[in-house]
């Protein structure tokens, strides 16, 4: 051991750990930052300085400790939950999801229209002497030849100009056609290429050889930020929240928008857009219900069990190992396992009672599979502590109470139970914030069903917060991820308070003192 | 005999009523799983013949590559029990043997971090990975070595406090022995703290990896490639909305994957019990 711990080999060790992770982290620096992702490359700076510093000198010996799980909390946890808290207060949704400048150069391409006579050229696509992308475009009707590029364009003389049998023209001084093979290389920019026609018309390419003449409807006025459509002479204005509305009609928008600050709005709809806030508190209550229930349930079967066990019993050890199973299986395995178990037409729960219900179509019922399920899943837990806190219980307290002629059910209530909820409080309050945010058990066995789709809520019956939020901003329609911080944030201090009154109570933090 | 009749038997009668609700979907998988069929449905509680045709479906079919689901699972599970216990145990060491500035602060700013479920800022650690995929794809969004990472930073809070919690049960006067015959802290920490902790860094490294087993959302945003899922994901895809077609397959399946679990938990039961009452809540 002495030997491995040898000064010269730690050292060298150390220096090589370091040298290669700064080297990793260089590299990301640098790729990162080639690629304008300011924020992660500062980030990453940030940490191959703290490594140096940290490693090479003596400076701090906490940090030689912490740097790596800080390094990773930062990146992971923290960062995470600040860009959440960033994100809520933005105009963050589908349709509003690039930066400004983006949705302007999407408006620009997309607000074009075909000129009236729906105009078409014969093309081919090559290059000029400067290998600048050049159409030499032809229609053999007019007998209209020229050749084009996106900053110039050259009209050439009908009489001179070699046609084939369509009377294309097929050569022209200073052009290259170019292969198929380097048209397929240059796919992006032939497709978005705007080659010059006349002040108001420009062509673009259509197919391999054919272009269509084009105007510009939505122009964009940089001087006042706003877009006028040249043909109904509408003006579009910045609307302060991500799109440029129409001034006369607040309610025509240009598409795409972009993600725009809007501070506290997403916070001030939760609780002023009836559209949201219904929903939100039926959410709510059931998510207050679900995590009150979860753990009376599970507190309750726990302790009867503890208590059943609590003595010489046949068999108790077999019973203690059946007792634990739930919490020993996979979670995940044994919530699919029951939600196949609830099925309406083929589970075995309707086949051993040979009734009918429709358990995931009810939200009576669905609620009721959740609670079940849930209580099968954790009482083993409480088992298990209640057990250990049982034990705990010095036996002459019940025994002084039975002399002086005290019930069983009195010895219960006034003994046992303040006793042991001393000690599991702090517990409870564990299990209740964590099941408060069980996500998985409402995903994988209702899916927050049933929801009445067919009146567009997003919310189903046994939907929790935390799964009516993944619904906002992962679902299947509108995907609202500035909504969706919003309320995470909002869970987040319900969290921190109920967190805070468990950890009080059980006074963890005296020991930071 | 009386007296075993009033305090015995209804604890039997209990004991057994709750050992059926328990045993019920266990008995069933088994069932399923055995079943020549491989539906859903139930025909007779008592199977009349035993096929392992869903076992061999499971290991042959094409559509179903379970050992690469398996061996995901297996790998991403135990890289992450074993570095985030790794770096977790020096933060905790530091957290509970070192004296600095902001320890205070520090501590709670780790508590304060765990109270924000990860799942909330998911879409954050999405898009934060997908502008990581921008230049550096093999380890952004859709990779394992991403999944990992994330997995990673994840780890750290519930792990350094439950590590704290054990390294401060570590009686201080070795720490203290050794400092006095002029070690440095970190020599404290390799040639004391380390072979002291072992058997509890075992123990967290152990519910890292159950944690790591069990989880689903993140996996599921991150591998999306048939083979590259893990087995949680895998199973979950399998049946999901179809549990008709596919549940003989999926309970052979699920089973499988929770014997060793189930093995090493019930076996490690006491270390884990402990771990338990420490403020861990297995999900």
């Amino acid at each position: 051991m002495e030997k491995f711990f040898n000064r010269k080999v730690t050292v060298t060790l150390k220096y090589i750990v370091v040298a290669f992770t700064s080297a990793l982290l260089l590299m990301l620096i640098m790729s990162s930052f080639a690629k304008r992702e300011y924020a992660i490359s500062g980030f990453l700076t940030i940490g191959l300085i703290a490594i140096a510093v940290t490693y090479l000198t003596n400076y701090s010996i906490p940090m030689k400790f912490f740097l790596p799980g800080m390094f990773f909390l930062f990146a992971f946890v923290v960062g995470p939950i600040l860009y959440t808290v960033a994100m809520s207060t933005f105009h963050y949704e589908t349709g509003n999801y690039i930066s400004k400048p983006d949705a302007i150069s999407r408006i620009l391409a997309t607000g074009v229209r075909p000129d009236p006579n729906q105009t078409t050229f014969d093309i081919i696509i090559g290059e000029d002497s400067s290998k600048n992308l050049e159409i030499l475009a032809s229609d053999p009707t007019n007998k209209v030849y020229f050749l084009s590029t996106a900053s110039t364009k050259t009209d050439l003389d009908p009489a001179t100009v070699a046609v084939d049998g369509n009377g294309d023209a097929t050569i022209a001084p200073g052009f290259h056609a170019l292969t198929p093979d380097q048209q397929t290389a240059l796919d992006q920019q032939i497709a978005t290429t705007r080659f010059v026609y006349s002040s108001a018309f420009f062509i673009t390419i259509e197919g391999s050889n054919v272009a269509s003449l084009k105007s510009q409807t939505l122009k964009y006025n940089s001087s006042n930020d706003t877009f006028v459509n040249v043909q109904t002479g509408a003006v579009y204005k910045d609307n302060g929240v991500g799109n440029y509305a129409n001034l006369t009609n607040k309610t025509d928008f240009l598409q795409p928008g972009w993600r725009a600050p809007i501070w506290f709005s997403n916070y001030a709809k939760l609780f002023t857009d009836p559209q949201i806030r219904k929903p939100l508190i039926q959410v709510f209550i059931w998510t207050m219900v679900f995590a009150t229930l979860t753990v009376l349930t599970q507190f309750a079967l726990g302790l009867l069990v503890a208590m059943i066990m609590n003595r010489k019993l046949f068999g108790r050890r077999i019973y203690r190992s059946i007792f634990i199973l739930p919490y020993a299986m996979p979670s995940i395995m044994s919530i699919l396992i029951w939600g196949g178990m609830f099925d309406t037409e083929f589970g075995a729960i309707n086949h051993l009672f040979g009734s009918h219900v429709p358990w995931f179509q009810n939200a009576f019922y669905a609620r009721a599979a959740v609670i079940i399920v849930n209580l099968w899943l954790g009482f083993p837990y409480f088992y298990l502590i209640t057990s250990g806190a049982l034990q705990a219980i010095p036996a002459e307290l019940s025994e002084a109470a039975a002399i002086d002629g005290a019930s069983n059910r009195q010895i219960f209530r006034k003994i046992t139970l303040p006793l042991l909820l001393q000690v599991v409080s702090p517990l409870l309050v564990a299990s209740f914030a964590f099941n408060f945010n069980n996500f998985n058990i409402i995903y994988l066995l209702t899916g927050g069903g049933p929801t009445n789709t067919l009146g567009g809520a997003v919310a189903g019956s046994t939907d929790i917060l935390i799964s009516y939020t993944y619904k906002i901003a992962f679902g299947a329609g509108t995907q609202n991820l500035g909504l969706a911080s919003a309320i995470s944030v909002v869970i987040f201090f319900i969290i921190a308070s109920i967190s805070l009154y468990g950890i009080r109570r059980s006074r963890v933090l005296d020991s930071f003192k | 005999m009386k007296r075993w009749l009033k305090e015995d038997l209804w604890r039997h009668a209990v004991a057994l009523v709750i050992s059926f609700f328990v045993l019920f979907p266990i008995y069933l998988v088994f069932l399923s799983a055995l079943s020549p069929t491989g539906s859903l449905q139930v025909t007779s509680f008592i199977p009349k013949s035993i096929s392992f045709r869903n076992f061999h479906l499971l290991f042959t079919s094409p559509a179903i590559p379970y050992l690469d689901w398996m061996k995901n699972s297996i790998v991403i599970a135990g890289t992450i029990a074993v570095l985030s216990v790794v770096i977790g145990a020096a933060s905790a060491f530091a957290f509970s043997r070192l004296r600095f500035k902001g320890k205070k602060q520090g501590l709670q700013l780790l508590l304060l971090v765990q109270m924000f479920p990860a799942i909330l800022s998911l879409s954050a650690v999405y898009v934060i990975m997908e502008r990581v995929y921008s230049f550096a794809p093999r380890i952004g969004l859709g990779t394992e070595p991403g999944l990992l990472l994330v997995y990673l930073g994840g780890a750290m809070g519930v792990n350094i406090w439950l590590l704290k919690g054990f390294v401060d049960s570590i009686p201080i006067e070795l720490d203290e022995a050794a400092k006095v015959d002029g070690a440095s802290a970190v020599q404290t920490y390799w040639l004391i703290f380390v072979p002291l902790a072992a058997p509890v860094l075992a123990v967290v490294s152990l519910l890292s990896f159950i944690g790591t087993f069990n989880e689903f959302i993140l996996a599921r945003l991150f591998l999306v490639d048939q083979h590259s899922r893990t087995i949680a994901v895998g199973l979950q895809g399998f049946i999901s909305g179809q549990y008709a077609t596919n549940w003989g397959p999926f309970a052979a399946g699920s089973i499988i994957a929770s014997i060793p679990l189930v093995a090493i938990f019930l076996s490690l039961q006491r270390y884990i019990i402990s771990g338990l009452t420490a403020g861990s809540v297995k999900g």
